[in-house]
């Protein structure tokens, strides 16, 4: 039997590590114990997969006091020591319902050994395509109609076309693995989880566009990515599929790793391209395009981590193979991060095409807790909110367009009616006004000033002619921002304006937050005829702002209370309110 | 070559120009402040946005290249709409001053840190100029002005106020004592105009009219000019020497004078209208109000400015040995301390409110009582209490203060029951002064009694008649008041005269806010007054009581100017953007980026507070000069500029080259000037050649009434030489 202990970021967060050492502490062979990436089902971690030849056991929520269970287990097949630990069925379809495709060696083979990649057919895409001219590849792509996963959805053959097309024997070929949207993590799991997979795509695509060197951009707080990936590349190297005449063909590139200091605006691909040259990280004005003028102002390609992660595939089992699948405009599949009040949270690849009642009733298995579907936000602080009345948006770049939220690059929070749309424009907002870079105004100050007025709104000193001030601001920053980052910072704010209104009216004009999430609106009381008296809630606050006798109803000073909700959560009878 | 429309207007440029240069070669201005040829294309301000018809987004000019059949509009909806929103947002986090709150606080909007400045320089010429500019008599202003100015000075928030009107009496002193300054002349327009009345209103009137080249006469009912500058503010705070020099140089300067000529007497406004191009009607406010007291008729009771106005002409009235004067304001302080001159034993002023609410001048209040003046304050005559028709003794009223009025001070209240009873000789109602009526019938009249007046363009119901200062709309006020009137109705006038239009907007400009400004870096120091006269000489004299500066004790309190306002005003192009739209940086009004890194050495001063981040100074400094000595620090809202480790410019490898400061377009980085104290002043710059080992070298040159002020390098060669300016005004020399 061979033992397989889930070890992405998420899995070692929960407790991976220390379940491998207890199980290596067993009496298990040691070398039947491995490691694989990301499964991509976050909230069943640890995971620890047993495969008795092709049969797969997968345990979940496992803990390092299960080791010695999992051992007999191994030894003896006795499956009651287990037992409580198998998935169960209903968890099991989270990725059963799934098409996998930028995720489909995740989770299944080790990252750290190459030729676990080569035995899931790896390279064998990059020895196909140097067998083909540059262009054939680029048609293939063509056909495909693989389009950025970053976020922008820009046709991807397009932009290698033009870096092919465009003079110069130096070229650059960049992958954009700055991941900086709060809540999404699509790209850490295929660097962590399958990083051959990225170099594979990645010297494909330099083919293609007439490169010779690649380039890794990834941010600095993904260690292990950037572990795993160097590792991957020393690999890669050693067996010739890095450097000079790869596979005899001629074609010759190197790679390099760039770790991003933690600026979210580096995603965007001048700004990136800026800071590789070791400059303060700001956007340059386009045109020239990277694909003219971009790093060392040589010729330069940037495609985001899922884009390459789709391209081995793609040249192994042809464009129309890709194309066949999604929509007229949006074609093979797309991985989103579900995070937020959904019951499964995680990774999700689907083929466009599917609702987004697919993802988080389907897949994701709707709310958590009994509050209802509220809203659910699309692509991050760049993104916009959709309001359960359109759950059944298909997924495709022109319907997410649509509704005035974004494809993304995969983010997706679940929200249910606890979530107040003003706070939730407002954490976002926050988000990109401190990330802004500071270059130009209506991002510097456009978003700074947005930001207040949405404290001042969420404070309860809104006042007549906000929301319409906001609007004005919102739209004038979108056409005079620099770059995507500020264009699209009013979205979440525009979006929840537009299916929110009504939050934002109750907040300016009655003083009030409909979800009880804005602490200077709400006032938390005790219903007297509902108070036991049993002093819980007095115990647990704070400030001592609760007072009364045992057995008699309880008091609570507003003047004293921080409103914190500790006696909100503590009270056993339900005779806290919050009003 | 590329064939193009831009605003309706086809033009070609030359292929790979952007719409921008483009733009530019044809006439067509786009505002930027971010581009520079010297440097790249950086692209943070967005003002340069155009919109190209079939393109739906809006387009950086300064980056977007010409395409054929392109078109373009640089002015359309949307484009405003963007470049507003952005000076909007970018004035709402610049945290500076346009101009000094002493000059917006004057009626006159005198240049009050212009000339304080140029006097600690000892610039006493420029300073003049500087003056009279809004200013026609400024010894007599100096002397007598309530100064409006020193009470928005911000140097009061570090101790006390800069005794801006006594600099002013000190600079025009010199200049009357001097070869006086008289004003360059325009082209005569051989227009003709009259003005009524040779108060200050009429003859700064008459004398920038003058000045854009129209003949004016100014006529009045007295025997001599001045009006209530002569027969309403005694000898001893306004000699009539010094209002004579000032007056005669206006004479000089080509107005006419025609006194002893009475409007309803001599002429009228329609003779007047039927031999001028333009009639301004500055009659002034020549009735003393009555306080509607019973007694007021009595013989002994007299009207506070006709009081002054007989003991000025010689004639003054018996006003025996125990005198009331009525009132809290300058008019019943010139009338107390006169008494007390004209030997009165017992002088009292009757204020219903307490010392704190006097609307006079602190100064002359502390005078009076040194003098021997008596208060009584918190009293209100009600009623005068005569004699055989001869003022005998007041009743007055107890009063005391209770909730605050509309003025913000506590309104007196009678006190029930309460009175008490002074005897005297004589009363003066110096209560405030009104328009006589029926001199002015031809003209309509408000609710108040004033002639009706556009507050703009000063036109009344008559075509081509004009009216200013204390008889028009609210009555009377202050001199300088109605100076400031009468400089803006010169421009009305004028621009009447011409035929064209007149621009009464007020422009944009920056202010700070003055709740937030820290001043505890600030060292103290105590305001300067001028020396009076001992009180025991000056109660018996009619001299002039204050001595006025001497040089020193100038210099030393104009070199207390705190320099609020900015010295790139005058050249400021955010400011000039600013104003060419219509914005209203309140709407985002928030915090401030909270910048307040200042730093200076022997050339250049930087104030981050109020940089608006357009990167010319990091991006020359590095593309240009290769010298890398300051940079972007920060993220977000509260990014900066900074020398890199935020160290002090002299640690770093700044060279003093000056092309920051050249390019910055605003007032973050600014050349000092070759002055010991800092003046924004409307410079002249010139290009000039200077001889560099023998190679030609380009400097700016920029002058100030004939003084070279800075000189900035202006090529590569100049900025290499590391020149100091002492060596570079020595060349420009």
């Amino acid at each position: 039997m061979r033992i397989v202990i889930g070890q992405g970021s998420c899995g070692i967060a929960a407790g991976a590590e220390k379940v491998k050492k207890a199980l290596l502490n067993t009496n298990i062979n040691a070398e039947s114990i491995t490691i694989t990436g990301c499964i991509g089902m976050c909230w069943l971690e640890p995971i620890v997969d047993i495969y008795d030849g092709d049969k797969l056991t997968r345990l979940v929520r496992v803990s390092e006091n299960d080791a010695e269970a999992i051992a007999e287990y191994v030894e003896t097949g006795d499956e009651s020591k287990i037992e409580k630990l198998v998935v169960s069925d209903e968890d099991s379809e989270f990725l059963t319902k799934q098409t996998r495709i930028a995720l489909r060696n995740c989770g299944i083979i080790n990252p750290d050994e190459i030729d676990a990649y080569i035995g899931a057919d790896g390279y064998t895409a990059l020895k196909k395509a140097l067998g083909m001219t540059p262009e054939e590849v680029i048609e293939i792509i063509k056909t495909s109609g693989l389009a950025g996963r970053g976020g922008a959805g820009f046709p991807t053959w397009f932009k290698w076309n033009a870096a092919r097309q465009s003079a110069g024997e130096e070229k650059y070929l960049i992958c954009n693995a700055d991941e900086g949207d709060p809540g999404a993590f699509m790209d850490r799991a295929v660097i962590e989880s399958d990083p051959h997979n990225l170099i594979e795509g990645m010297l494909i695509g330099a083919y293609a566009i007439g490169a010779k060197h690649a380039v890794v951009y990834v941010r600095a707080e993904y260690p292990l990515a950037i572990k795993r990936l160097k590792n991957a590349i020393a690999q890669a190297t050693e067996k010739g599929i890095i450097g000079d005449d790869i596979f005899g063909s001629g074609f010759s590139c190197d790679f390099t790793i760039k770790a991003g200091a933690g600026a979210f605006v580096c995603g965007e691909e001048t700004a990136l391209i800026e800071s590789l040259e070791g400059h303060r990280g700001m956007p340059r004005l386009k045109p020239p395009f990277p694909a003219q003028s971009g790093f060392w102002r040589k010729p330069s390609n940037i495609n985001n981590v899922e884009t390459f992660a789709n391209v081995g595939w793609i040249i192994n089992n042809g464009g129309e193979a890709f194309a066949a699948m999604g929509t007229e405009g949006s074609k093979g599949t797309k991985v989103f991060a579900v995070t937020g009040k959904v019951k499964r949270s995680g990774l999700v690849e689907i083929p466009m095409g599917k609702t987004l009642r697919d993802v988080i009733f389907d897949i994701g298995g709707g709310m958590k807790t009994d509050k209802p579907f509220k809203a659910v936000q699309m692509g991050g602080p760049s993104g916009g909110c959709i309001p359960a009345e359109l759950i059944d948006t298909v997924i495709d770049y022109k319907a997410l367009g649509a509704t005035g939220a974004i494809m993304g690059s995969g983010g997706m929070v679940v929200m249910d009616e606890s979530t107040c749309m003003v706070g939730m424009a407002k954490f976002f907002l926050d988000f990109t006004a401190k990330e802004s870079c500071g270059k130009c105004i209506h991002c510097r100050i456009g978003t700074k000033r947005m930001l207040e007025m949405l404290e001042r709104i969420t404070n309860g000193e809104g006042k007549e002619g906000d929301i319409e001030l906001l609007e004005e601001l919102c739209y004038s920053i979108k056409d005079g921002a620099l770059c995507g980052l500020g264009q699209t910072a009013p979205n979440p704010v525009l979006t929840t304006i537009k299916y929110f209104r009504n939050e934002y009216e109750a907040h300016i004009k009655e003083k009030k937050c409909p979800s009880g999430e804005c602490s200077a609106l709400i006032e938390y009381k005790i219903v007297p005829e509902k108070c036991k008296g049993c002093t819980l809630c007095a115990r647990n606050c704070p400030v001592d702002a609760i007072s009364g006798t045992v057995k008699q109803p309880h008091v609570i000073d507003t003047d004293k209370c921080i409103k914190c909700g500790k006696c909100y959560q503590s009270c056993r009878f339900d005779a806290i309110v919050k009003e | 070559m590329i064939n193009l429309t831009i605003n309706g207007k086809a033009i070609t440029a030359p292929e790979g120009s952007t719409i921008l240069e483009a733009a530019r070669a044809n006439g067509i201005d786009i505002p930027t402040l971010c581009y520079d040829k010297a440097v790249e294309i950086y692209g943070a301000c967005g003002l340069c946005v155009v919109e190209a018809e079939g393109i739906p987004k809006l387009l950086r000019s300064c980056s977007a290249k010409v395409s054929e059949g392109m078109v373009v509009n640089t002015e359309s909806e949307r484009v405003v709409q963007s470049r507003k929103i952005a000076m909007e947002l970018l004035m709402s986090a610049h945290d500076g001053d346009c101009v000094a709150p002493c000059q917006l606080n004057c009626p006159a909007r005198t240049d009050c840190q212009g000339y304080v400045g140029l006097i600690a320089n000892g610039e006493y010429d420029a300073a003049i100029r500087l003056i009279k500019n809004k200013i026609p008599l400024p010894a007599s202003i100096g002397r007598v002005c309530p100064h409006p100015c020193e009470k928005a000075c911000r140097r009061k928030n570090v101790e006390e106020p800069i005794n801006i009107a006594q600099l002013k009496a000190f600079a025009a002193d010199i200049d009357l004592n001097a070869e006086s300054y008289l004003p360059d002349l325009m082209v005569r327009t051989g227009k003709k105009v009259a003005v009524i009345g040779a108060g200050p209103a009429g003859l700064t009137v008459a004398y920038y009219l003058n000045i854009m080249g129209h003949s004016v006469t100014v006529y009045d009912m007295m025997e001599k000019p001045g009006g209530m500058l002569r027969y309403g503010i005694p000898q001893y705070r306004l000699p009539k020497e010094v209002l004579d020099k000032e007056i005669s140089l206006i004479e000089k300067s080509g107005v006419e004078i025609v006194c002893n000529s009475k409007l309803g007497r001599d002429f009228t406004i329609e003779s007047l209208k039927a031999e001028n191009d333009a009639v301004i009607v500055a009659v002034g406010a020549w009735k003393s109000s009555s306080m509607r007291t019973p007694g007021e008729e009595l013989e002994g009771v007299y009207g506070g400015i006709d009081f002054l106005r007989g003991v000025i002409k010689g004639n003054a009235p018996d006003i025996g040995e125990k005198v009331a004067v009525c009132g809290g304001g300058n008019t019943a302080m010139d009338a107390c301390r006169t008494a007390v001159r004209l030997g009165a034993k017992e002088v009292y002023v009757v204020y219903r409110r307490t010392r704190n609410e006097m609307p006079a001048d602190k100064l002359e209040i502390d005078e009076a009582e040194e003098e021997g003046v008596i208060y009584k304050f918190l009293t209100n005559p009600l009623s005068f209490n005569g004699e055989n028709g001869k003022v005998k003794s007041i009743t007055l009223q107890v009063m005391e203060l209770g909730e605050p009025d509309a003025s913000g001070r506590r309104r007196p209240v009678p006190v029930e029951g309460k009175t008490e009873e002074i005897a005297v000789d004589s009363v003066i109602l110096a209560i405030g002064q009104k328009l006589v009526q029926s001199d002015v019938s031809e003209l309509k009249l408000n609710e108040r009694g004033n002639i009706e007046a556009d507050p703009d363009f000063f036109n009344t119901d008559i075509d081509g008649v004009f009216a200013i200062g204390d008889a028009t709309n609210r009555g009377a006020s202050i001199a300088i008041e109605a100076i400031g009137e009468a400089d803006r109705c010169a421009k009305a006038v004028d621009a009447y005269l011409n035929g064209k239009p007149l621009d009464t907007r007020v422009p944009y400009i920056s202010k700070r806010d003055e709740s937030k400004i820290d001043y505890s870096d600030r060292e103290k120091q105590s305001r300067l007054t001028p020396k009076v006269l001992a009180p025991e000489v000056r109660n018996k004299s009619f001299d002039e009581v204050s001595l006025g500066f001497t040089e020193e004790e100038a210099k030393a309190e104009a070199s207390r100017c705190l320099e609020c306002g900015c010295r790139e005003y005058y050249k400021c192009k955010l400011l000039n953007v600013a104003q060419r739209y219509d914005i209203d940086p309140g709407r985002f009004a928030g915090e401030m980026p909270q910048k307040y890194s200042h730093d200076e050495n022997a050339f250049i001063e930087r104030n981050s507070a109020k940089c608006i981040l357009c990167g010319l100074c990091v991006r020359s400094c590095r593309e240009v000069m290769d010298i890398h000595a300051i940079g972007l620090l920060g993220r977000g809202f509260t990014t900066d500029v900074s020398p890199a480790f935020a160290l002090p410019l002299d640690q770093t490898k700044c060279t003093n080259c000056g092309l920051c400061v050249q390019l910055c377009p605003t007032g973050a980085l600014t050349e000092k000037a070759n002055l010991k104290k800092q003046v924004p002043l409307n410079e002249e710059y010139t290009e000039q050649k200077i001889d560099i080992d023998g190679k030609k070298a380009s400097v700016l040159v920029s002058r100030y009434n004939g003084k070279i002020l800075r000189v900035i390098p202006n090529d590569d060669l100049s900025r290499s030489m590391k020149l100091s300016r002492e060596e570079l005004i020595e060349k420009v020399k």
